[in-house]
């Protein structure tokens, strides 16, 4: 998936932010390094944004900054700053989890970060219809996965879908995927679900540090 | 646990650990990680591991082969770091080596300062010689050219280089006016900043919101996007405004 850029010069313009901001959001890790895209254009250097990401975490720190302090903001946004170690009881008191993760859940509290996320991507699926048992293999694909947490930039979870039809009998598998996009399926399959990690990481740590 | 000081004033080795204050005074080292209230190295000393002290003072020469993490990072002989250093208030004046990347939220460099990587200060100040394989970002930086300086990319609020007032080389030739060379310069690839004070700089690009272009300054675009001055001494070959 080919994600629109957005040029530095034009997020300035666009959101009214200075540089000062910018070079300081990301000193503090607010931005992540990931995301500073550097091209050569007939100016010269320029460096570009996933526009998407970008406009909404500018959007997202100019709320947040009333209320919390840019340190504060580093930890819950900065990708390598993942609640290490910390175990939650209630995981469904979680918006991103909520009522929706409750036939996920697999043991009485203690879950751990990687496990929030796990549960969120599944819970996230559930609510677009997807089936608690293909939800699972959403879950099951992420919860160990806490290296991959820490730069979450660009990595998916896909629940592919193939169709097969053999001697008038037609089947329909359902396969879990984790990678880093573009992420590439055979033509006769198709993604059935796709969850943007990062995401579901930062909702799940805004989430946390609301709880908190 | 009490914690031992330990000294070094001949020659002499001690293992990695936790210490309360290290203090090399002739030729010394330290094998492996060590931790220490104070650690201060006025002879010869090298640091096989990390290093992580309150307050970290070299005199001498000293190597650490890890990476540096400090309160206070004073350095005044010669200082090579292989890893990262990560400080609050860093000073250097003499020759100044960091591998990895700087992250401080105060530097003061007055004499030779090479670092392999980005630099990330609050306030970065400089009176000296600086190379900088990445970026150079800090709120404020304030550039006394002294001899030739580099980054690839220097960002932030307000940026200021001007030239030395000269009192080594710059005076005796100043009559001769060998261009931006008599009194240092400054080279980087793009130089971003809200408020941007350049003199004696040459780069492809500057961008900014007010934007001054001072004497001997190369550059090849200005994008700026409230006002623009450029000195008759300078050179600016497209102005832009965004």
């Amino acid at each position: 998936m080919d994600e629109e850029l957005i040029a530095k010069k034009d997020v300035l313009e666009l959101t009214g932010i200075s540089y000062g901001q910018l070079y300081r959001w990301k000193r503090k890790g607010l931005i992540p390094e990931a995301w500073f895209i550097r091209r050569s254009t007939v100016t010269g250097q320029e460096t570009f944004f996933p526009k998407e990401k970008i406009l909404a975490r500018i959007a997202q720190i100019r709320s947040l900054k009333e209320e919390r302090s840019l340190d504060e903001l580093a930890q819950i946004l900065a990708p390598e700053a993942a609640p290490v170690g910390a175990r939650w009881d209630d995981p469904t008191a979680l918006a991103p989890i909520g009522k929706a993760g409750k036939s996920l859940l697999w043991k009485e509290g203690g879950y751990t970060f990687p496990e929030l996320v796990a549960l969120a991507c599944g819970a996230q699926a559930l609510r677009v219809g997807v089936r608690p048992a293909e939800a699972k293999l959403l879950v099951d694909l992420v919860r160990e996965e806490e290296e991959l947490l820490r730069s979450p930039t660009g990595v998916v979870v896909v629940l592919g879908e193939k169709a097969v039809n053999l001697e008038g009998l037609s089947l329909r598998l359902t396969l879990g995927v984790l990678g880093r996009e573009p992420l590439v399926l055979d033509r006769e399959s198709r993604v059935k679900h796709r969850v943007d990690l990062e995401k579901v990481v930062e909702q799940v740590k805004l989430a946390l540090g609301e709880v908190r | 646990m009490e914690r031992h000081n330990v000294s070094i004033s001949g020659a002499g080795k001690i293992t990695g650990g936790e210490y309360g204050d290290v203090r090399i005074a002739g030729s010394g080292r330290v094998e492996g990680d060590v931790t220490a209230e104070e650690l201060c190295i006025s002879g010869s000393g090298r640091v096989q591991g990390n290093a992580k002290a309150r307050e970290i003072t070299v005199s001498g020469s000293a190597k650490f082969a890890g990476r540096v993490e400090a309160d206070v990072l004073e350095t005044s002989g010669s200082c090579g770091i292989d890893g990262d250093a990560e400080v609050k208030e860093f000073r250097c004046s003499g020759s100044q080596r960091v591998g990895g990347k700087l992250r401080a939220h105060y530097v003061r460099a007055s004499g030779s300062l090479q670092v392999g990587q980005d630099v990330e200060a609050d306030v970065f100040t400089a009176s000296g010689k600086f190379e900088i394989g990445g970026l150079l970002s800090a709120d404020r930086v304030e550039v006394k050219l002294v001899g030739n300086s580099r980054a690839r990319e220097i960002g932030g609020e307000r940026i200021e280089v001007h030239t030395g007032s000269g009192f080594s080389l710059g005076i005796n030739l100043a009559g001769l006016r060998l261009g931006r060379f008599a009194t240092g310069s400054l080279t980087a690839e793009t130089i971003e900043g809200d408020e941007v004070d350049l003199e004696a700089t040459a780069a492809q690009i500057v961008r900014g919101k007010n934007v001054r272009i001072g004497p001997g300054c190369e550059i090849g675009t200005v994008e700026y996007s409230q006002s623009l001055q450029v000195h008759e001494e300078a050179t600016v070959r497209n102005r832009v405004k965004v």
